[in-house]
């Protein structure tokens, strides 16, 4: 921990690590990969240089959310200096405080609010100091720009001067006195992105870019098939091959190691290995199997009785929904550079987890974790995927077994192959509704493929004020393996509930948005929704209207979303004009950023609804590629529009997921309102008639 | 020994069979261009030959020995971004950002051959590229605001 460099110059801020995290049981990182929760660890959060410098330090990574920007407003506002004053560290294990991993839009509610805590604590210290100097209460002191001034405006002395000879430590005051909204003047505006610079020269260093003198490049053998297992393996030709350093069998990890990746991934093709086949599957007969192979029911929702609802019914529907699995594809295929000096261990991954990483490679070598540093650079997205990393484990076993550096990185197709996927779900909702709209009885049954049954709980609870409830989650066997998307199963789960919902609407001939009013109390709920639709020019119309409108809502991890598309079909192409969505995240620290999510989700989400789903035969993904994967390109993208509608009084909640739960729904509807269709299986366009 | 031009910078070319995407990343350090497919189909790799966009994933080094290649390492000149850099910045046109010196070598070859792109040009330009995050809107709309900008680019850049 950073306790080693207390005795640098400068105000340093204190705070354990704990404070900034939910209780252990309930965390995710605890739950879905076991991650230890340090006892009471200390770590400095910030610290203000002599040179007036301020360095802020987090657990996260950076993997295309902005968090470093969001932080760096966050602290430049509390302490009252100018952004560029702020540096943010990020992600090595060796520098910043013990983080659980970046995930569930976390970041801002939590980190945020602890670095905004550290950042008043050293502003009060500021503002003692000089009190002391000049003589002053510091009541009659306000801090801005850098400089303290007394409120008469008489006397006035600098952060650089305050600290001048000075080294000290204080505490993170829980009780910090944090700014109010009202008197922000960088937290809550638009902001340049601070490491903006770096990525359009070029400069940034990824995973995929890192390198250290001395390193050999790896081809790992991987198995051709999820739970394809090695039968036998003969490499002695590929040790002859050029370039070729050493050729590894250990255990389960069969390796070229070479002067350069062409090299490598040559004599890897003359490695001779044969396979047992993978268990029989196919993505044709998924929806069979998630609905033959559900098991462990989990109602994550219940009130009232079901018989009930359904008696006070006039109406009945009844319909099941699919959702294939889709991948991650971030445009960063995974990589990773280990190097040993002597006992230590030094791991180069672009991870979601380098702490968690870093415990599992501590684990595997029986060494203390002090002993291994992981350190996660830039990362080229990850959507949730980048949390298991096992090019990190190759990387240090290589290097460890070499005497040398090594650097693992996967091809396109491996990401496809070897990443996790988006579970896949089959989910059934049976309604019962009055002849004005209103929904009395919710039964949904919604089965999620893999072996975390967290992951399709995600939003499967109806927001709807409906009297009569039953949500039951299952676990369904899965070919492939599944893991962190975007949402988890929340996108799944909103794509059911809010095409059922508009299947209601268009029974009972009401406007979609109407219906989903008269049935939503919520005020923040009400206010997404309305708000979309007034910007959006919506007209109610009964759904049905060939306009090509689409409408949905959604609750993800707190924060409320509603958008509205525009669409065309024609030719077997479905062309989204347009999307309006209204986000309420609370308090919105850093406008521009949310805004981005906002895009980059309906973006993505946009090709979960049209055009992705992964096939596989008997564990092998057979559109491991960007030619038969698609993927949405510029020619694609809708224009987008995003209203921020949150009170800034309201504490902060994710932005960076919500925005992808209800747009498939939407497209979904806005398909239907242009042609009558009702697609009940994702992709649409593989089900256009 | 054969040279090979790199951002203005004579360089020993390795053996013709090099990939040359692998060359400029691995071997020169040029680490801006992206490895994202290694199939043509992501645009991250794309580097400019003699001002022309080319997937250097797809290409060998034998193959472009004679021309002059610029990288986004290269973009810049003598300290002066490229008015698409500067529109990139500006307009927040990233996420992650590991796809978009890809976009903007794509886009500084357009803009080099149409001063003033209407909106279906520049996307029809950037067809090839993939923005995982999504940014699009952004991209397209940081490409049109460095084509008004009224600085001429370069014209091998």
């Amino acid at each position: 921990m950073p306790d080693a460099r207390f005795d640098e110059p400068g105000l340093h801020i204190v705070g354990e690590v704990a404070l900034g995290f939910p209780p252990p049981r309930q965390s995710y990182a605890r739950v879905a990969y076991a991650n230890t929760q340090p006892g009471t660890v200390t770590a400095r959060w910030l610290t203000v240089r002599p040179d007036g410098r301020v360095v802020a330090y987090a657990g996260k990574v950076e993997y295309g959310q902005g968090i470093r920007s969001g932080l760096a407003v966050e602290v430049a506002d509390e302490l009252r200096v100018p952004l560029d004053a702020v540096e943010v560290v990020l992600g090595d294990t060796d520098a910043v405080p013990w983080d659980m991993g970046t995930f569930g839009s976390q970041s801002t509610a939590r980190v945020g609010l602890q670095l905004r805590k550290a950042a008043a604590t050293a502003r009060q210290a500021l503002l003692e100091m000089a009190a002391d100097r000049l003589d002053l209460p510091a009541g009659e002191l306000s801090a801005a720009g850098g400089i303290v001034s007394a409120r008469d405006g008489a006397s006035s002395v600098t952060y650089v001067d305050l600290l001048h000879g000075v080294s000290a430590t204080r505490d993170v005051a829980d009780d910090a006195p944090l700014t109010p909204p009202a008197d922000f003047t960088q937290m809550g505006k638009a902001q340049p992105r601070v490491d903006a610079l770096a990525r359009v020269t070029g400069a940034a260093v990824y995973s995929q870019d890192v390198r250290v003198d001395g390193m050999l490049f790896a081809a790992v053998l991987r198995p051709p098939a999820h739970r394809a297992h090695l039968r036998s393996v003969d490499i002695a030709a590929a040790g002859r091959m050029p370039g070729v350093v050493r050729v590894v069998q250990e255990d389960d990890l069969v390796a070229v190691l070479a002067d350069t990746d062409q090299h490598a991934e040559a004599a890897l093709a003359a490695v001779r290995a044969e396979w047992d086949d993978a268990p029989p599957s196919s993505s044709l007969e998924l929806p069979a199997l998630l609905e033959r192979s559900a098991h462990d029911p989990f109602v994550t929702q219940e009130q009232g009785s079901l018989d009930d609802g359904f008696r006070e019914a006039s109406g009945i529907l009844e319909a099941t929904y699919f959702i294939p699995y889709v991948s991650n594809a971030p445009m960063e295929p995974r990589a990773a550079v280990a190097r040993w000096e002597g006992e230590r261990l030094t791991v180069w991954a672009g991870t979601q987890r380098p702490f968690g990483i870093r415990t599992e490679l501590a684990q595997r070598f029986g060494m203390p974790e002090e002993q291994v540093r992981v350190i996660a650079p830039e990362i080229g997205g990850g959507f949730g995927s980048k949390s298991p990393y096992p090019a990190a484990h190759e990387a240090a076993r290589l290097a460890r077994i070499a005497g040398r550096p090594v650097r693992v990185a996967y091809s396109r197709a491996d990401d496809f192959q070897h990443a996790t996927v988006r579970p896949a779900a089959l989910i059934t909702v049976k309604s019962g509704f009055t002849a004005d709209g209103r929904i009395v009885a919710w039964q949904m049954d919604a089965r999620h493929a893999g072996d975390r049954p967290f992951l399709g709980r995600r939003g499967s609870e109806t927001p709807y004020d409906t009297p009569h409830v039953r949500v039951t989650t299952y676990t369904s066997d899965s070919p492939l393996a599944t893991g962190s998307y975007r949402s988890l199963g929340g996108a799944a789960n909103h794509f059911a509930r809010e095409c059922h919902i508009d299947e209601i609407a268009h029974a009972v001939g009401v406007d979609p948005v109407e219906l989903r009013l008269r049935n939503l109390a919520h005020p923040r709920f009400r206010r997404v929704l309305e708000r979309a639709a007034e910007a959006f020019g919506w007209s109610p119309a009964p759904a049905g209207s060939r306009r090509g409108h689409g409408v949905a809502v959604g609750l993800d991890v707190g924060s409320y979303v509603a958008e509205c598309v525009e669409l065309d079909v024609s030719g077997g192409e479905v062309r989204v004009r347009r999307v309006v969505g209204a986000l309420d995240c609370g308090l919105v620290v850093n406008p521009e950023g949310a805004l981005n999510q906002m895009e980059g989700s309906v973006v993505m989400g946009l090709g979960t609804a049209l055009y992705e789903a992964v096939d596989f035969r008997n564990g092998r993904v057979l559109n491991a590629g960007f030619t038969r994967y698609r993927v949405p390109r510029a020619a694609d993208a809708p224009r987008i529009e995003t209203l921020l509608v949150g009170d800034p009084e309201t504490p902060s909640t994710g932005a960076g997921e919500p925005g992808i739960v209800p747009i498939a729904a939407a497209i979904a509807n806005g398909v239907f309102d242009a042609t009558g269709q009702r697609i009940r299986e994702l992709p649409l366009q593989r089900h256009l008639a | 020994m054969t040279t090979i031009e790199v951002n203005g910078r004579s360089y020993d070319a390795p053996e013709p069979g090099r990939n040359l995407l692998s060359f400029l990343r691995l071997d020169l350090g040029l680490t801006g261009t992206k490895y994202g497919c290694g199939e043509g189909l992501c645009g991250a790799c794309t580097v400019l030959v003699d001002g022309q966009p080319l997937r250097s994933c797809q290409s060998t080094v034998g193959a472009v020995v004679g021309g002059a290649i610029t990288t986004i390492e290269g973009l810049a000149r003598a300290g002066e971004l490229h008015p698409l850099q500067r529109a990139f910045i500006e307009e927040q046109a990233m996420q992650c950002g590991y796809c978009i010196p890809g976009f903007l070598v794509t886009a500084a070859a357009l803009l080099a051959r149409v001063r003033q792109p209407d909106e279906g040009q520049v996307r029809e330009a950037l067809a090839l590229n993939i923005c995982r995050c999504g940014t699009y809107q952004r991209i397209v709309r940081a490409v049109l605001a460095a084509s008004r900008s009224g600085a001429e680019a370069p014209a091998d850049a």
